[in-house]
């Protein structure tokens, strides 16, 4: 008995039920949210960006002056770095958010979606 | 040497008992109807919070690497061991553009791995066998590390090295191969995040203690860094090179930073196309847990750090520099030795324990995730179709067993210089699934012959490359980077780039050739869908009679759904 409960269809099968998938390949292209938040988009590439770039490009920290406390700049640099990646990324997070669209990321199907199941 | 500290052992021995009751109840945890299903054996039913999943990734992914490996490069190598740092810095704004992706639509189609992605959007059952098969591959020597990992514990705790006979010379080993794949048979996910918890808190205890308390008693943090920077600059007899490097070095005395940073950018994009890190990802319940996750996994990097430097805190110890050497000069040893002279011996086997487990968690889920590889993406796809979600699981739990077999032959016959270069092998072969898994989040453009032979190349040139590297003191497989138009780079990024570069030059030229694709069933939008309700929650929502003769397991629907179109 249990072992049906996971045979249900699946949420695209239910999707395709429930709506022609031309129609939602069409007005949901994947920029649209983009194009309408220029200034949000950017500051999330630049903070993404950044946060790769500065581990990545080693000749900016791999040195072992100035110290900071005991610690050669090198080693406080990787230390200090990780804090600072979780905030970014934290920030990252909120400000995709302001991209989504008032009817939230799921978008139509998912309202339909929880009429079914309501 | 081969003295056994009672207390020590006790202590391990106690903590690993209840570690295992925890590991047989989490069977019961969050009780599932049926235990018999992939989604739940191997995705602990896709249900896990914020909370939970960020203790599942965490132990899935600071592993033996981090406590013993890594440090064990730094002792050795110095400055280069830290990238590890490094990529596990890069890793999360990396990964938080792809991963929600991948975590979308694999709810949406009910994708278990990502071979059953690549299958969806190619259409390409070669490619998602190729992706399956490297899968498997790689996690091989990733569990090997961690076996490794657990035998340099119990060397220093003196349990069964003294004998000259291989397998009595192996036998914690075997032990503790075997205790892992006692509970990973029974419990399936489950066990490994209910063990999570235990894990983390003996690993946090364990670390803080170790970077308060340490450099105190070995003289403070500019001894520890002034004797670390003498050591690497002194020269070793041996090599009549330096020991290492204390800083990265520039071109002027021949670069390391290439390497740092290859090494580091491979082992970033490489770490969440693992299958064990994806099965992590998916049985989060939403798209936010993922993202936020990845925001608040950084903080365990700040914990790798702190014990990367155990490998300084170890060279400015004399008793552990002494004992490594009459050892071997087995870098492995240097954590555990550290512990064992520094702490009292109640302490050191709690931070034993600590890292027993904490190799323990992971080789977990890796042997689940390559179980689940070969159930639904070999095993089910090639020879019985039809089979059922139960007999499906109770493959997933024999390839489980076998998968760890592989890995035990990997730990035994590699050789140990470095435990690390196990991960990095791994990594050179998973990396190569990188243009098909995270160019199809993003784009179709990729032919899907053009991505099996850049694979096929990649795997080809890495695994070459990697076979033929040698050192002093072994003939095949010494090391990971490979000099490259005269700098040393890391050889899963040279293989990767390779591959992409193929696949690339042949989707060209198929795609003006007007080569057929292969059908797509995923849409645009799923990849950022957020699904709230879990697949086995809908099926009862709908309980439509269909639903109960459906096809014989979530893949399975959602292929007969793109079929039904």
């Amino acid at each position: 008995m249990s072992v049906t409960l996971w045979e249900g269809p699946t949420f695209a099968e239910r999707e395709r039920m429930s709506q022609p998938p031309v129609t939602s390949r069409s007005s949901r292209s994947g920029w649209a949210p983009i194009a309408a938040h220029p200034v949000t988009s950017t500051v999330i590439a630049v903070l993404i960006i950044a946060s790769i770039f500065f581990s990545l490009y080693v000749p900016i920290y791999a040195r072992t002056t100035p110290k900071v406390g005991d610690f050669p700049f090198f080693y406080f640099y990787l230390l200090v770095y990780m804090p600072a990646v979780s905030v970014a990324l934290l920030i990252v997070i909120q400000l995709q958010k302001r991209l989504q669209p008032p009817g939230g990321a799921e978008g139509p199907q998912a309202a339909e979606m929880s009429e079914v199941t309501k | 040497m081969s003295h056994v500290n009672a207390t020590t052992f006790t202590i391990v021995v106690v903590l690993f008992v209840v570690v295992t009751g925890v590991g047989f109840a989490a069977a019961r945890w969050r009780r599932a109807e049926d235990m018999l299903h992939l989604n739940e054996w191997g995705l602990g039913g896709r249900s896990f919070g914020s909370f939970v999943t960020w203790f599942l990734l965490g132990g899935d992914l600071y592993t033996a690497y981090t406590f013993i490996a890594v440090p064990a490069l730094v002792f050795g190598s110095g400055a280069i061991g830290f990238y590890a740092v490094s990529y596990t810095i890069m890793v999360f704004p990396i990964v938080i553009i792809f991963l929600p992706r991948l975590w979308s639509v694999s709810r949406v189609h009910n994708y278990v791995t990502p071979a059953d992605f690549i299958r969806g959007r190619y259409g390409s059952r070669g490619l998602a066998l190729s992706a399956a098969f490297t899968g498997i591959l790689a996690l091989m020597p990733y569990i090997a590390l961690q076996l490794v990992g657990i035998q340099a514990v119990l060397t220093v705790m003196g349990v069964g090295t003294s004998s000259g006979s291989t397998f009595v010379k192996d036998l914690p080993l075997f032990i503790a191969f075997l205790v892992l794949a006692i509970f990973t048979y029974v419990s399936g996910l489950r066990a490994p995040a209910l063990i999570a918890f235990v894990k983390d808190t003996l690993v946090y205890l364990m670390v803080i203690v170790a970077v308060i308390y340490i450099p105190t008693r070995l003289g403070g943090w500019g001894h520890i860094f002034g004797v670390a920077q003498k050591h690497f600059t002194s020269v070793n007899p041996a090599t009549k090179k330096p020991y290492g490097a204390f800083i990265p070095t520039s071109k002027a005395i021949g670069s390391t930073q290439l390497d740092f940073a290859t090494l580091a950018l491979g082992s970033a994009l490489a770490l969440f196309i693992y299958p064990h890190s994806i099965t992590g990802t998916l049985a989060a319940k939403r798209r936010s847990v993922v993202k936020r996750n990845m925001a608040f996994l950084p903080l365990y990097s700040v914990l790798l750090a702190l014990i990367a430097l155990f490998g300084y805190m170890a060279i400015a110890d004399k008793t552990t520099m002494a004992n490594v050497k009459k050892a071997g000069g087995n870098a492995q040893l240097a954590v555990p030795y550290l512990f064992q002279h520094m702490f009292p011996s109640w302490f050191t086997g709690i931070a034993f324990a600590g890292i027993i487990i904490g190799a323990l968690v992971p080789a977990a889920i890796m042997g689940i995730a390559a179980a689940n590889l070969f159930t639904r993406n070999i095993f089910k796809e090639f020879f019985k179709p039809d089979a059922s979600p139960r007999l499906q699981t109770q493959v997933s739990r024999w390839a489980s067993l076998v998968v760890k077999l592989g890995a035990l032959y990997f730990a035994l016959e590699l050789p140990r210089t470095f435990a690390i270069n196990l991960q990095l092998l791994g990594g050179v072969w998973i990396l190569q699934l990188f243009p098909m898994l995270v160019g199809g989040l993003f784009t179709r453009w990729f032919d899907r012959w053009a991505l099996l032979t850049g694979w096929l190349a990649g795997m080809a040139f890495g695994t070459v490359a990697a076979y033929k590297s040698a050192s002093p003191t072994a003939s095949h497989w010494a090391s990971s980077s490979d000099i490259e138009f005269g700098h040393t780079v890391y050889i899963g990024f040279s293989a990767v780039l390779l591959n992409i570069i193929i696949a690339v030059i042949l989707t060209v030229i198929l795609r003006a050739a007007k080569v057929p694709q292969g059908a797509d069933e995923t849409l645009p939008h799923q990849y950022t869908a957020d699904p709230a309700a879990a697949p086995a929650h809908a099926g009862v929502s709908f309980g439509t009679p269909a639903a109960a003769g459906g096809s014989g397991s979530s893949a399975g629907a959602g292929a007969s759904g793109s079929g039904g179109d």
